[in-house]
């Protein structure tokens, strides 16, 4: 029971775009077309699974261990950093198909700032293993279904009428914040 | 370039949110108040400051091959630095901005400075770009935390401005209300702009 | 390779450098943090039962009885006005609108509430927030711990009722939760 909770409060009521205001950068910026903004959120989905994983494993074996906790944000960027060059390495020779996919969207995730934000929440929160996993797979998921959203809206948006001003990166944001007063409606969810 | 020129440059001419779009996470998420805007604007200005000045001290040392892991951990060190030192002398705002103090390493806008400027040039430059680019970011969120503030809860640095009849609008200090202001906010830029250029 | 280890050892530089200003920089200010941390815990004890001037922790094992029956009690504090006993504060922690909201209650051992805090909470702003506003937790001293405390959405009429925030009745409801299990507590183990 409680890992459904923390996967439903992960995808919908507090949505790492829409609410927690985390991975912004993306969301705006690779969510003009549907395929890519999918794209983007699978590859995000890989990366935030494995580095929650190994960085949970840092913090309690090493960093908890050595009592140098101070150096947590340093210790989890360069984890995120490393893995993001190892995973584009491994994907390139493992598999070219799902690299011609997500090749293009790999490099950018290590300044995503969802990313390190989901390791440090995990540890803030004392989650467990099994949770951190969860809690991850949640907030992938919910950053998947937000830019994927948002970019079925923009993909019809570029064909309407808009007013000069507003073109291009304000109608966007103003998208985003009726998107995100529709996300509102399912707090208190659980 | 000259001092002065670089200075405002990072404050009006580049402004890294409303023309750079740059460092939109922090920028949405800790604006619901005035003051916290300004102090994150100031807690990512001192980190800019710090990480241009030594990064540019050390374009000379640090090979090609490996420097951004090396910006990173620069930049990275001067974030901890700043939480250990809010979290001792300034509780109260280094609880309200949470989670956004260790984000402030992925901040593109820091790293983005590192990589475009620091590394190519002299330490006074780097400090002075620094010092602007860090300015703007603060004058931008802490405008736009000025503007979500009156509309949301009718007070500005926690001042209250209208009488009990004001009934504010709750939106504009949720989620939704920061990507809609600074929708707004930045449409009028532009309006400002398409009409300046079209006088001319 | 010997380029490898070349780039591999300038960045291990880079990184002990920092790794050891940041230790030095932790050294110095571990303590003030821990200072800071405890002032501010003791100042909403404090608050909420404003005849004490000292507070412990009761023993741990009796904490984790109590814990053990009820998982939303977090701390128990006995407060001192010198060496004479003079109430408690009880932290706890129920769910409210966006996750758990965390209450100290004081109670005095004549069995009155003397205090509510709200220290933490993920409730809406401008709506459920409000339950940190003096106004609302004011309601509750006074409160007499023999009869639950129940939200209505009126004036209050009877002097066990607390009105709700305007548009919050689930904070307002998970504030009181916490008052309620404070208060059971104090009934049932407590006050002996």
């Amino acid at each position: 029971m409680e890992f459904v909770v923390i996967l439903i409060s992960a995808i919908l009521v507090n949505n790492f775009v829409l609410s927690r205001f985390l991975g912004i950068c993306p969301f705006l910026g690779v969510s003009k077309q549907v395929e890519t903004a999918l794209g983007m959120g699978m590859a995000v989905t890989f990366v935030m699974t494995l580095s929650s994983i190994i960085t949970y494993i840092i913090h309690h074996l090493v960093l908890v261990n050595l009592k140098i906790e101070y150096l947590q944000t340093i210790a989890f960027i360069l984890v995120i950093a490393a893995l993001v060059q190892f995973v584009e390495m491994f994907v390139k020779k493992a598999s070219p198909s799902l690299y011609q996919a997500l090749g293009v969207y790999l490099p950018l995730i290590t300044t995503n700032c969802a990313v390190l934000g989901l390791a440090i929440l995990n540890i803030q929160e004392e989650y467990t293993l099994l949770k951190t996993i969860t809690h991850a797979v949640g907030a992938s998921l919910g950053f998947t279904l937000a830019i994927v959203l948002f970019a079925g809206i923009r993909e019809r948006l570029a064909l309407a009428d808009v007013p000069e001003s507003l073109r291009g990166f304000p109608i966007a944001l103003i998208t985003a914040g009726l998107m995100a007063i529709a996300f509102l409606g399912f707090t208190g969810l659980v | 370039m000259s001092l002065l020129k670089t200075f405002k440059n990072g404050i009006i001419n580049e402004n890294p949110v409303f023309v750079q779009l740059l460092g939109m996470c922090p920028t949405l998420a800790v604006t619901t108040t005035a003051t916290d805007g300004m102090g994150m604007g100031l807690a990512t200005t001192s980190v800019l400051i710090g990480s241009n000045l030594v990064i540019s001290l050390l374009r000379k040392v640090i090979p090609d091959k490996i420097r951004i892991p090396a910006f990173v951990v620069i930049i990275a060190s001067f974030v901890t630095l700043i939480d250990m030192f809010m979290h001792a002398y300034a509780i109260s705002l280094y609880n309200s901005l949470g989670l956004f103090i260790p984000l402030i390493v992925v901040n593109c806008l820091i790293l983005g400075r590192a990589e475009s400027f620091a590394s190519k040039n002299k330490p006074v430059q780097s400090i002075f770009d620094g010092l602007g680019m860090g300015l703007g970011f603060t004058l931008a969120l802490t405008i736009l935390g000025i503007v979500r503030e009156v509309l949301g809860v009718g007070s500005v640095f926690g001042i209250q401005l209208f009488g009990a009849a004001f009934k504010p609008a709750i939106v504009m200090i949720l989620p939704p209300g920061a990507f809609l202001a600074l929708g707004v906010l930045i449409g009028t830029l532009n309006w400002f702009k398409n009409k300046k250029a079209k006088n001319a | 390779m010997r380029e490898v280890i070349k780039l591999g050892s300038i960045l291990l530089l880079i990184t002990a450098i920092a790794a050891s200003v940041l230790a030095f920089s932790n050294s110095m200010t571990e303590g003030v943090i821990k200072d800071v941390e405890a002032a501010a815990s003791n100042e909403a004890r404090k608050e909420v039962l404003p005849q004490a001037d000292n507070f412990n922790s009761i023993e741990e094992d009796k904490l984790s009885d109590i814990q053990q029956q009820n998982n939303k009690i977090l701390e128990v504090y006995e407060g001192f006005a010198g060496e004479e006993l003079v109430g408690y504060t009880i932290k706890t922690a129920t769910p409210g609108y966006g996750g758990n909201v965390e209450v100290i209650t004081g109670i005095s051992v004549e069995g009155k509430i003397t205090g509510i805090k709200v220290v933490k909470h993920q409730e809406t702003p401008g709506l459920g927030a409000n339950a940190t506003g003096t106004d609302f937790q004011a309601q509750y001293i006074g409160k007499p711990v023999e009869k639950e405390v129940v939200v209505v959405k009126t004036a209050p009429t009877e002097d066990n009722e607390i009105q709700a925030l305007t548009g919050a009745t689930i904070s307002s409801k998970a504030v009181t939760n916490g008052v309620n299990i404070a208060r059971e507590l104090f009934n049932s183990m407590l006050s002996k």
